[in-house]
């Protein structure tokens, strides 16, 4: 009786490239403020990052319309209890604060980082909200599963922050960052965000119960099992406690918790889809 | 304004013609499908980019007065919720309420989100990919707007659909229920009728004469959007807990220097 909207990977990939954009910025704007010139490097590529993430967003939103041309009608009204309404207004104003926290970031001047500080405070709003109301967005439908899912954008930010910092801490690896370069903090900083993303994970699971069915077994069990949950969280986690330092481990961990990231949205939007 | 208008499918009254269905198809200028097998007389199986009415067919055991299997037929139709969460979910403004109560998609604002589509909480919506646009019933807008009530009802040959002020028809849908009963149809009903019951009352309801999953109605619909409030409040606990996190892990411990 029930139809679904057919969403398809352009979506899922906006999920996942809108969680990095969101995780990557709001760490960016944490390091920049609190983490004193050491972190310099983190809050440098959490905003240049953020900036070509939030306008791939942008493309893959549009391109995925019944209509693109009339993409435009998005922002035609604003609707504060519709996710989706709120959502489309925030990509573009994120999208603004990426842009000028990334041209800030390239100013030497003291007087230009407090003011890029100031911003990336502010931005940092916009990239939780980009990060989480997508999951909102889903729980806002008439269908099982997603609207029985009452942390579903608790798990989407926690996962945006989990895949944010690893892509951070990816390019930082690939950069030839040393771990004087906020390389320590990022991972720690990811760690924290992974044993979070667990926990909030396990409480939806405990949360919706049987219907978690769509995920939890059947078709997309074994992803949800074995590419989120173990390949995506358990291991990069055990990796980053044995590793301890190990540059390569690093970077094969980011990569792990970036695959997670994805399968997470992937399995969420697809399974009652199929 | 205006009197609220409504349409009052007595499903008791129905002989499964179909002549709603054709109306429908042809003052809507609605397109020819497939037909498809679905065990039944009914097709199609559910509603189309091009199917705004359709007609179910439904066997039930033990339905009938004297415990027979029922034969159990009604006409269904977009129920112009008074709750309605495919309106509140269109992100364009392109789905609104007409002076009249009723439902409809703007087709020249619509950009195809297909977000009502998952809001619509018993499957009426549907996406079109050839215009791109989300389709349903229009509640005939362009006739109830000249005087005129919706194709499907004029079509009606046995006044299963009526059509009228919504008070009115809410008056004689209750009788109906009352002389049906009477008659030995113990489980008659009327649903989405009560405007203090789901949705706000739906301003396309309906007579039943059985249990609202024999017809695969839901009991007990929900506007989606209820959740909105408590998801977000989660959303934003777990963003505190996450951005606490990344702060203890960032905090200038006072090793480096730095202004913070």
């Amino acid at each position: 009786m029930l139809k679904t909207p057919e969403w398809g990977m352009m979506i899922v990939l906006y999920f996942f490239f809108g969680g990095i954009a969101g995780g990557s910025y709001f760490t960016a704007a944490i390091a920049d403020n609190f983490g004193g010139p050491r972190a310099a490097r983190v809050a440098r590529v959490g905003y240049l990052l953020s900036l070509p993430l939030v306008a791939l967003c942008g493309l893959l939103l549009i391109a995925d319309l019944g209509t693109p041309s009339r993409f435009l009608n998005m922002v035609r009204t604003l609707k504060f209890w519709d996710p989706m309404s709120l959502g489309a207004w925030v990509v573009g104003v994120f999208g603004l604060f990426t842009f000028v926290s990334s041209v800030l970031s390239f100013s030497p001047s003291e007087e230009t980082a407090v003011l890029r500080r100031r911003i990336g405070l502010v931005g940092m709003l916009f990239g939780f909200f980009l990060a989480s109301y997508t999951g909102v967005l889903l729980s806002a439908t008439a269908l099982p599963f997603w609207s029985d899912a009452r942390l579903m954008g608790a798990l989407f930010l926690a996962s945006g922050a989990s895949t944010g910092m690893a892509a951070i801490s990816l390019i930082l690896a690939l950069t030839g960052a040393s771990p004087a370069d906020g390389m320590a903090k990022v991972k720690q900083a990811d760690r924290y965000s992974m044993i979070i993303e667990l926990v909030v994970l396990a409480l939806f699971l405990i949360a919706l119960g049987s219907a978690a069915r769509p995920i939890i077994s059947g078709h997309f069990a074994p992803l949800f099992w074995g590419g989120l949950v173990a390949i995506g969280l358990v291991v990069p986690l055990v990796l980053e406690f044995v590793g301890h330092g190990r540059a390569a481990l690093g970077a094969v961990s980011a990569v792990l918790v970036l695959v997670g990231g994805f399968i997470l949205r992937y399995v969420v939007v697809m399974s009652i889809q199929s | 304004m205006a009197r609220t208008l409504a349409m009052f499918t007595d499903t008791s009254l129905c002989i499964g013609c179909r002549a709603c269905q054709v109306a429908c198809k042809q003052w809507n200028e609605l397109g020819m499908e497939q037909p498809e097998w679905t065990g039944s007389y009914q097709n199609h199986a559910h509603f189309t980019e091009s199917t705004f009415r359709l007609v179910r067919f439904m066997e039930a055991p033990g339905a009938s007065p004297n415990g027979d299997l029922a034969w159990l037929l009604m006409s269904d139709v977009c129920k112009h919720c008074a709750e309605a969460g495919c309106l509140d979910a269109c992100p364009t403004g392109a789905i609104y309420r007409t002076e009249f109560g009723t439902v409809n998609i703007n087709q020249d604002v619509c950009n195809g989100c297909r977000y009502c589509v998952s809001s619509c909480p018993f499957g009426v919506v549907t996406f079109n990919e050839h215009t791109g646009t989300a389709k349903k019933c229009t509640f005939c807008n362009d006739r109830i707007h000249n005087g005129l009530g919706p194709a499907c009802a004029k079509a009606c040959p046995t006044e299963s659909i009526q059509f009228g002020f919504r008070d009115e028809l809410y008056t004689k849908a209750q009788k109906r229920v009352e002389t049906l009963k009477a008659m030995g149809f113990k489980d008659a009903q009327l649903y989405g009728a009560d405007q203090k019951g789901f949705l706000g009352g739906l301003n396309a309801f309906f007579l039943l004469l059985a249990k609202p999953s024999t017809y695969n109605l839901p009991d007990n619909p929900k506007l989606p959007q209820r959740n909105v409030v408590v998801d977000s409040l989660l959303s934003i606990g777990s963003a505190v807990v996450v951005g606490l996190g990344a702060l203890l892990a960032f905090r200038n411990r006072g090793n480096g220097g730095g202004h913070a």
